[in-house]
């Protein structure tokens, strides 16, 4: 809220010093977010927190300056008398829904000139940021700002049958409000109706049907109390904010609608001639009863770990306009304003103590701990993963949680249906996504369109779905890129073009790192989004827990790469359960090993999987390592043929081997491999 | 047979040598199986009389293994020589091997640090849904439908119930409801809110949120660990002051400023000459947020802040523009 200081003055004199008034302000929760001036006078920016409606105004700003420095407030002048002898025009108002109206008061004036409101006027509302319309509105604003209670004003001679009736609307009923939209109501909305239907939404703003024009002559001012809730709810229904709802919905002052009243008959009496035609009628079925809360010396000193002295607390609470009666030693009843909509409980009463006494003057202590910490138990997992990956040369990203259909629809949720976000802002935040690799591929291309050709990336995130019984799953996986080349980027020409194997290589890395149970990897064909002849899923313990391979051709050409990109996902959380594995110490061979290289050529269907398998099902027990060391499939051999070499460790642990046996085991395999995968010795 | 006569010669012809073909020469002059000069003393062994036979063999075993030793004491030098004439010298100035290492995500790297900072405070690091129910993220927390604090976090939403937290303070809901006093919870993680993307606003973004529960907390013990935690995270010489504020969760409520980073609170651009950066928001458990999760609120009381970690990340690191965080440039994350 703007709050200019020629105004402000009004009620009290100010401090000189207007930085320390700044200063003051600000550290009693008051914070004024910068100065500017208009028409010659500094105007402070403050930021009123929802729970102080009491602040949005000119009186609220200055009452709690006054309790600061300890000062009484001028008083603005107002009508003494809102009654007449002989009511000139008769009107009369009705409550049905006393629940979302506690009150209402009116008062009809008469021979009203509608002109431009006087400059002194003009220049303090536009000082506030509101714009001067006539005289009639600039004072209803004027009143609304200054004591922070909202008025209407209607043209009493457009009010029809001379009524005024508050009561929810019918469901689908419409009113054209002043801006000049049609809005249509629901029963829950409360209404202002003439005698023949709405006039306008209660503390939210009137209808264009009974609106102050060039020609009014008569008026009914309203001032009321409505229920915050409501009002709130049907500003939000309708996406229709205005001052007035703005402060009603936050809770405005239940005992203020007569003096706001008041005020404003003073102002229009002075500045547009009127004369009240019709005294104040103030409908208010059930009086509402100040809030009134127990307060306990002892309580606000062990809230606030600071000794407080009685006198202290009572004078602090009736510099504020509290009444406390003392009910004890150290206890008070205290009774609020009307207008601290915020005061519901002790502490409430204690955090005015407290700002009073200065937070900065509350010493800090350390309480005593009685707990032992205690890690996440995601930690280990999420720590050990990344410092291995870091270590290898990815960088860790974080990318947004947020999918589109496209991703949706490239990368469909597996065995579950997408999040959907129902109030989405842009399709780019339609779904939650359902995987990590969309993501790590927009950070790609981002990296490729600046000619940064050579990536590496990881994420460790979650992943959303929405599972057949409607149940959301939230999962964490972790998701690796690789691409690009390095050749001829450095002097030792030490990296070849990133491939298929470098993620495999990383996947492998990762898994031994982390003492995962045994894995393996196998061609599949059902992943969309990878090159059908370079695409394979992880398996431990028989059970898929990740996919990895190249990026769909297509995939790669739509979003325009112009490069091979690699990925693999792992559904990391559930593979928590297979890492880390018990560690068994088993003694370190004390025999030196016998190395021996078989090179043969296959045909190029049989997998180096199944060789390895094979061999190491041979049973030989001295088969310490196996390695695959060489593969070539150039000119040099058939082109069905793939030549590999394989190097071979055999190791007694019992004693030195002899040429003889190893010989002897080396022949085995050789004679395995020719017989089951008709290997041809090179 | 004079020994010191033929160890003499041995270490005169040894003493000629200077490259490993002449030491190979020497070798097999005086140890070669068939005519070495020492192997053919040893061979004259057999037909010397008995008793002189121990005392001869026992010198020439030690001659043999005095001359094996020396002709690898100088075939090691006459190596070592040799590869350290035919070296060059290297140019050590050379990039070394480019082994790759890479880079931890600043927020990630700052989360972890927080945890570690509350882990050392005693706390217990809970790991929550990023999708929450919409009590556990507003309602228990005092932030009932139709709260106008709730205007302040404008919220994703999947059906009536079911939301993106806007905050980790569902910490304390899910802390109370599991854990009885003394609890100390923390959470970190994403949070969501639906701001449009600016240089300081992002549909997503990073939060912690901490409680503190037990008999007799007071707004002081909140002070003292925030003051703990802000000079481990920033500086040892930070400052700190805190002001009145308002959050539906806490009564009475801080907002915490520190003093500015960049001008130790002489007044700049970053602090708009105020000296003083809004860092986070914190209180006094709620009264109402303590019943509704089943703590007795007459016996104890807690204290509770929340802090976005981006925030943290841009003043600390300087980044100028929180896209950078999700955007995932290398030109950006090499820097971390």
């Amino acid at each position: 809220m703007k709050i200019s200081l020629e105004w402000l003055q009004q009620f009290l004199d100010l401090p000189q010093d207007l930085a320390r008034l700044r200063e003051d302000l600000t550290m009693a929760g008051l914070v004024v977010e910068s100065v500017a001036e208009v028409h010659g006078a500094p105007v402070f920016e403050m930021e009123i927190t929802s729970n102080r409606p009491d602040c949005i105004s000119y009186l609220g700003i200055a009452r709690e300056i006054a309790a600061l420095y300890g000062k009484r407030l001028r008083r603005m002048p107002a009508a003494r008398e809102l009654h007449i002898e002989t009511e000139r025009i008769p009107y009369s108002i009705a409550i049905r829904d006393a629940d979302l109206c506690p009150r209402y008061v009116g008062l009809v004036l008469d021979e009203i000139r509608v002109a431009p409101s006087p400059l002194w006027m003009q220049r303090r509302l536009e000082a506030s940021g509101m714009r001067p319309v006539n005289n009639i509105v600039d004072i209803t604003n004027y009143v609304l700002l200054e004591r922070g209670h909202p008025l209407h004003a209607f043209d009493f001679d457009l009010l029809r049958g001379g009524r005024i009736v508050v009561g929810r609307a019918h469901p689908e009923q419409k009113i054209v409000t002043l801006d000049g939209v049609e809005r249509t109501l629901d029963g829950e909305m409360l209404l202002i109706n003439d005698g023949a239907g709405p006039v306008a939404i209660a503390g939210v703003m009137g209808g264009q049907n009974s609106e102050i024009g060039a020609t009014t002559r008569r008026v009914l001012i309203e001032c009321a109390y409505f229920q915050p809730a409501s009002i709130r709810r049907t500003s939000r229904k309708l996406g229709l904010s205005t001052e007035a709802s703005y402060r009603f919905e936050r809770g405005a002052d239940w005992n203020g609608p007569v003096a706001a009243t008041a005020r404003c008959c003073y102002l229009i009496q002075k500045i547009a001639g009127g004369r009240i035609a019709g005294s104040v009628q103030d409908v208010y079925p059930a009086p509402l009863r100040p809030v009134e809360i127990e307060l306990r010396l002892a309580r606000a000193e062990s809230l606030l770990g600071v000794p407080l002295t009685p006198a202290f607390v009572r004078d602090t609470l009736k510099r504020l306009n509290f009444k406390p009666v003392r009910k004890g030693k150290g206890l008070w009843q205290v009774a609020c304003p009307s207008y601290r909509a915020d005061m519901e409980l002790e502490a409430d009463l204690i955090e005015e103590i407290a700002r009073f006494y200065g937070y900065g003057n509350i010493p800090a202590t350390i309480p005593y701990s009685r707990n032992t910490g205690k890690p996440s138990p995601v930690r280990p997992y999420e720590d050990t993963a990344r410092g291995i990956l870091l270590g290898l040369g990815y960088y860790e990203s974080v990318n947004l949680s947020f999918a589109n259909q496209e991703d949706q629809r490239v990368f469909p949720p597996a065995g579950e249906r997408a999040l959907e976000i129902r109030n989405a802002m842009t399709e780019e935040t339609q779904f939650m996504r359902a995987h990590l690799t969309p993501g790590l591929l927009r950070a790609a291309k981002h990296n490729f369109n600046h000619n940064q050709r050579f990536v590496r990336l990881f994420e460790i995130g979650k992943t959303f779905g929405r599972a057949a019984d409607g149940a959301v799953l939230e999962r964490n996986l972790l998701a690796i890129l690789g691409t690009g080349s390095m050749a001829g980027a450095n002097w030792h020409n030490s990296a070849a073009n990133y491939d298929f194997f470098h993620l495999k290589g990383v996947v492998s890395a990762l898994l031994e790192g982390m003492r995962c149970a045994p894995a393996e990897v196998v061609p599949v064909s059902d992943v969309p989004w990878l090159h059908p002849e370079t695409a394979a899923a992880l398996l431990v313990a028989g059970k898929r827990y990740g996919v990895l391979g190249a990026l769909h051709p297509e995939l790669e050409e739509r979003l325009k790469l112009k490069q091979t990109v690699y990925v693999a996902e792992i559904d990391f959380q559930e593979l928590y359960a297979h890492l880390f594995t018990p560690v068994r110490f088993e003694p370190v061979a004390r025999f030196p090993g016998v190395e021996r290289d078989l090179s043969f050529m296959v045909s190029r269907d049989v997998s180096y999987a199944a060789l390895r398998k094979g061999i190491l099902g041979l049973g030989v027990a001295e088969l310490a390592e196996l390695e695959l060391t060489d593969v070539y499939e150039g000119n040099q051999v058939p082109a069905d043929k793939v030549s590999m070499t394989l190097r071979i460790v055999f190791r007694d642990r019992e004693g030195t081997l002899t040429v003889d046996r190893v010989q002897g085991f080396s022949d085995n395999i050789r004679t395995f491999l020719r017989d089951h995968f008709s290997a041809e010795n090179r | 047979m004079n020994f010191e006569e033929l160890r003499r010669q041995f270490e005169a012809d040894l003493s000629q040598t200077h490259d490993l073909n002449q030491v190979k020469c020497v070798r097999d002059k005086w140890l070669s199986r068939e005519n070495g000069i020492i192997t053919g003393e040893m061979k004259r062994l057999r037909d010397l009389p008995k008793e002189e036979r121990p005392f001869f063999g026992h010198a020439m075993n030690q001659l043999r293994e005095f001359a094996e030793t020396k002709i690898e004491e100088v075939r090691a030098y006459v190596v070592e020589s040799e590869t350290r004439r035919r070296k060059k010298r290297i140019d050590v100035t050379r990039p070394g091997f480019p082994y790759a290492v890479g880079k931890q995500h600043p927020i990630r790297r700052l989360q972890q640090e927080i945890e570690e900072v509350f882990v050392s405070l005693g706390f217990t690091v809970f790991d929550l849904p990023e999708v929450e129910r919409d009590y556990y993220n507003f309602e228990a927390l005092n932030m009932p439908r139709n709260h106008p604090a709730r205007d302040a976090q404008d919220t994703f939403y999947f059906d009536e119930n079911l939301l993106l937290r806007t905050h980790c303070s569902s910490v304390q809901v899910h802390s109370m409801e599991t854990l009885t006093p003394p609890i100390r919870a923390v959470a970190t993680g994403k949070a969501y809110r639906r701001d449009p993307f600016d240089a300081t606003h992002s549909p997503m973004f990073h939060q912690v949120d901490i409680l503190v529960v037990d008999e007799g907390i007071t707004m002081g013990d909140l002070k003292g660990t925030l003051e703990v935690f802000l000079k481990r995270i920033f500086h040892p010489d930070i400052r700190m002051r805190l002001r009145p504020g308002f959050f539906p969760f806490v009564e009475p409520g801080a907002e915490v400023d520190i003093s500015c980073i960049f001008c130790a609170g002489a007044g700049c651009r970053i602090c708009k000459q105020s000296g003083w950066i809004e860092i986070l928001g914190a209180g006094m458990v709620h009264p109402k947020v303590l019943r509704m999760s089943g703590i007795d609120d007459a016996r104890y009381s807690g204290f509770a802040w929340g802090m976005g970690i981006d925030r943290v990340a841009i003043l600390k690191y300087g980044v100028d523009d929180i896209r950078l965080f999700f955007e995932n440039d290398l030109r950006f994350l090499t820097q971390f």
